[in-house]
């Protein structure tokens, strides 16, 4: 695993490793995805799905209700005016 | 059920399987105790997932299970300890505490669901919900010698449930009394239009439908302990005595299951869990002032755990561009080749049967010198079922020199968890279960 490759996961998945992590990890990454790999030559099902059963569509009715008391979900979070409150975008 | 409330402290201080205890004590008009893995939703509990990132996150509703449960006239006496969000074999990556194996506190519950499966042999009479991804219900009712649960994916909501691996994720049930699991399992089930996933599903009837026939795939027995070996030997003559065909077949799909279920849980746990980054859930405390991504990188580097760090790293490399084909699409056509080779098996027997895990639990010193090579195929006889959406349960089926448990696993076609109900409650009759002595 190259270590700039290592470096952009992390990135993209919000973690910040130091010098030994990345170097920790990249041989991790190398051990495990050659275990991995061996799905290389795996056989294939007929189809295609996520899910391994059969999921059908479920379509509710549009009828606006309010599932939870809204004041309710705020209570443990940030915020401001009754928003939640978020580190800066720009 | 007043004692066994009163006795939860002292329970937990000794064998740490609960991150959380019921502090009202008053039993009002329940009819039974029963305990929830920290994954599943609570309103009156802490839902941390083993992670320090939720630290004092109450969520506003019951998880569906949970919900079900109450209303049948339970009363939730605690959440359980478990793997961070569900990733480990040995219970030993939760923030809150190590669940330890009643039949030997120096071993593990195993994981994820280790605190449920930790209950279930403590408490007498006692039902635990847990969850399982890819061994984590099988594996510590195994470890525990109890009985394990898990029903077809979709058979229970997931509502609730906080996500690991989306097609994987099961609601199930261990207990050390299989009349629990069939008297539970039809309370859990059932359509549930906030979870499209469970909408699909046939009727649940428990009409004591018999197994007649078992295949056990001959590759699954490679590199199992003598121990388990033996006794997984024996019980195949307990079985034929009890008029159960069995008969030695081969599966060389199953070798891919492994892999299959690391790529998947990993791809879809990475973006399940990207919502946890210090706003609106448990930690919450850093300085907005920050960039968003400095922010979230700042509460995910701090809070979470080294093994889902990993595990959310491996999946989120695993859906990069150029890479999402050859992994994650890859695995999601050889899980279909999975169920076709277990269809297949079903066309000829009626479960298929393995131990449930290589070898009895290990002791906390051995666990800490595992290598990676030993420590990643720890669930490769548990996943499988999990990885083809199949309901399958562990039964207990023998002791090792030390009296450690071990187990077996049986696995039926999609939607017929009728047969492995009947199955361990003639089990049960049949081979003598022992329970832990379990002293304050």
């Amino acid at each position: 695993m190259d270590r700039m490759i290592m470096e952009r996961v992390a990135k993209a998945a919000h973690f910040a490793l130091n010098e030994e992590e990345i170097e920790r990890y990249c041989k991790d990454f190398d051990e495990l995805f050659n275990r991995l790999n061996m799905i290389d030559g795996a056989p294939e099902g007929e189809g295609h799905g996520v899910n391994p059963l059969e999921v059908g569509d479920v379509l509710r009715d549009d009828v606006p209700g309010i599932f939870f008391d809204p004041y309710e979900l705020l209570k443990d979070m940030k915020t401001y005016e009754n928003y939640v409150r978020g580190p800066r975008v720009l | 059920m007043k004692d066994i409330l009163a006795s939860l402290p002292g329970l937990n201080d000794k064998y740490s399987m609960f991150s959380c205890i019921a502090e009202d004590a008053d039993l009002g008009d329940s009819k039974f105790l029963f305990s929830a893995e920290d994954g599943l939703t609570s309103k009156d509990m802490m839902t941390r997932c083993g992670s320090k990132m939720l630290d004092g996150h109450r969520p506003v509703f019951d998880a569906a299970a949970i919900e079900k449960m109450r209303a049948a006239g339970g009363k939730l006496i605690g959440k359980c300890n478990m793997d961070e969000f569900g990733f480990g074999s040995f219970g030993t990556n939760s923030a809150y505490g190590i669940p330890k194996n009643p039949f030997d506190l120096e071993r593990s519950c195993g994981g994820s669901a280790g605190g449920s499966a930790c209950a279930a042999a403590a408490i007498d009479g006692h039902v635990s919900l847990g969850a399982s991804t890819g061994g984590s219900i099988c594996c510590p009712a195994s470890f525990c010698g109890v009985y394990g649960l898990v029903p077809t994916y979709g058979r229970v909501s997931r509502y609730g449930l906080v996500d690991c691996g989306n097609s994987l994720d099961k609601v199930g049930l261990i207990s050390s009394d299989p009349e629990l699991l069939a008297r539970f399992l039809p309370v859990i089930s059932g359509k549930d239009p906030r979870e499209p996933t469970s909408c699909a599903q046939p009727e649940l009837e428990l009409k004591g439908e018999r197994i007649g026939s078992v295949g056990v795939p001959e590759e699954q027995l490679e590199g199992v302990s003598k121990d388990v070996l033996s006794c997984f030997e024996s019980s195949l003559d307990v079985l034929r005595g009890m008029g159960v065909e069995v008969k030695m077949i081969k599966m060389p799909s199953l070798k891919y299951a492994l892999s299959t279920c690391f790529i998947i849980s990993a791809a879809e746990s990475s973006t399940n869990l990207a919502s946890f980054v210090g706003m609106r859930y448990g930690q919450q405390e850093g300085d907005l002032s920050m960039r968003f991504d400095d922010y979230f990188t700042y509460f995910r580097t701090k809070y979470i755990g080294e093994e889902a760090r990993q595990r959310i790293l491996y999946g989120t490399y695993i859906r990069m561009a150029g890479l999402r084909e050859r992994y994650y699409v890859k695995a999601l056509r050889v899980r279909l080749h999975i169920i076709e080779s277990y269809k297949k098996a079903f066309a000829e027997h009626d479960a298929i049967l393995t131990p449930t895990m290589p070898f009895v639990s290990p002791k906390f010193e051995e666990i800490a010198k595992m290598t990676s090579d030993e420590s990643y195929g720890i669930d490769r006889l548990a996943c499988p079922p999990d990885v083809a959406g199949m309901p399958h349960i562990s039964v207990p089926c023998g002791y090792d020199g030390s009296g450690m448990p071990i187990g077996m696993q049986l696995v039926t076609d999609h939607w017929k968890e009728d047969p492995l109900i009947t199955f361990a409650k003639d089990w049960g009759k049949a081979f003598d279960v022992r329970r832990p002595e379990v002293s304050l």
